[in-house]
């Protein structure tokens, strides 16, 4: 793949994770705590790490944490902390993937990723507010990555056969 | 669809929540038989105590900043009200009643927490 054809398909994935993460944004989520989110956007970073790999999906969450802040507000702790979730997510997705994928499916992946996201995301906050107890929201977090991440891996691991028989990225 | 290596996941993300869960029920029972003070801190600083079961009148605390939130103080209760960050979190967690609760408002560096603290009164006999 040239490098033309590949800037410019990770910018449609940039921009398709920023459309979900706003489209994300208007669908309310039933939950006693603050913090739980459907995590549509991640589905656009396991398929950039499937298709190119942990520098390439690096960039592209790092951008879109950028743009989602600038779109939706929120300042610098709001970025910081979605940049901080996404970045370990996409690390630990990264790593188990180049494990083999043999050893793990894409939705073990994907829930994995949630709860990293989940887990940054309690540290920034506690880093902020100097403070560990809110961890208490840790347990309601951690199962509502499951699920989440669990559906998450559902919709890439579909988006990826279908992707694979466009033929886009050979 | 799913493979050996999930397992670990699985049996990884279980014993995770598993723990989480016990932490967090004995950090919320450890103040059994305690007042409850609410606690609001903004950028580190606690600017306020409330002993929230002692409270007879509703309230309204204001927190100016680089956004403002307004604080509803009732009996055994209290939450986040009006804020105008963006992100609406702090109001959304609606309202704290026991002992580890917490509603943070991360744009604006504010944070209520629920604390035990024990009576003056330790034991009373007759």
């Amino acid at each position: 793949m040239n490098n033309v054809k590949k800037t410019i398909l990770l910018g449609l994935f940039v921009s398709q994770a920023l459309i979900l993460s706003i489209v994300e944004s208007w669908i309310p989520v039933p939950a006693p705590v603050p913090g739980v989110k459907l995590g549509l956007a991640n589905i656009i970073t396991v398929i950039t790490i499937i298709f190119f790999g942990f520098r390439e999906a690096l960039a592209v969450v790092f951008v879109r944490c950028v743009l989602s802040s600038i779109f939706g507000g929120g300042g610098w702790m709001l970025f910081l902390f979605s940049v901080t979730g996404g970045i370990l997510s996409a690390a630990v997705m990264s790593l188990l993937y180049k494990s083999g994928r043999d050893k793990f499916s894409i939705t073990g992946i994907s829930i994995a990723g949630a709860i990293s996201h989940n887990i940054g995301q309690i540290l920034v906050a506690a880093f902020f507010m100097k403070d560990l107890a809110v961890a208490v929201v840790l347990p309601v977090l951690l199962i509502s990555g499951c699920i989440m991440g669990f559906f998450v891996g559902l919709v890439s691991s579909f988006l990826e056969g279908a992707l694979r028989k466009t033929r886009i990225f050979d | 669809m799913l493979k050996k290596g999930d397992l670990f996941i699985f049996g990884f993300v279980i014993i995770l929540i598993a723990v989480s869960f016990f932490g967090v029920s004995l950090y919320k029972n450890s103040g059994k038989n305690t007042n409850k003070i609410a606690v609001i801190i903004k950028d580190n600083q606690e600017i306020q105590r409330i002993e929230i079961d002692a409270v007879n009148e509703p309230m309204e605390i204001m927190i100016s900043g680089e956004y403002n939130d307004i604080i509803l103080v009732e009996k055994g209760r209290i939450r986040f009200k009006e804020a105008d960050c963006p992100d609406k979190v702090c109001v959304n967690t609606g309202w704290l009643t026991e002992k580890g609760d917490m509603a943070v408002c991360l744009p604006n560096k504010t944070m209520i927490k629920i604390e035990g603290q024990s009576s003056d009164v330790d034991i009373v006999t007759y």
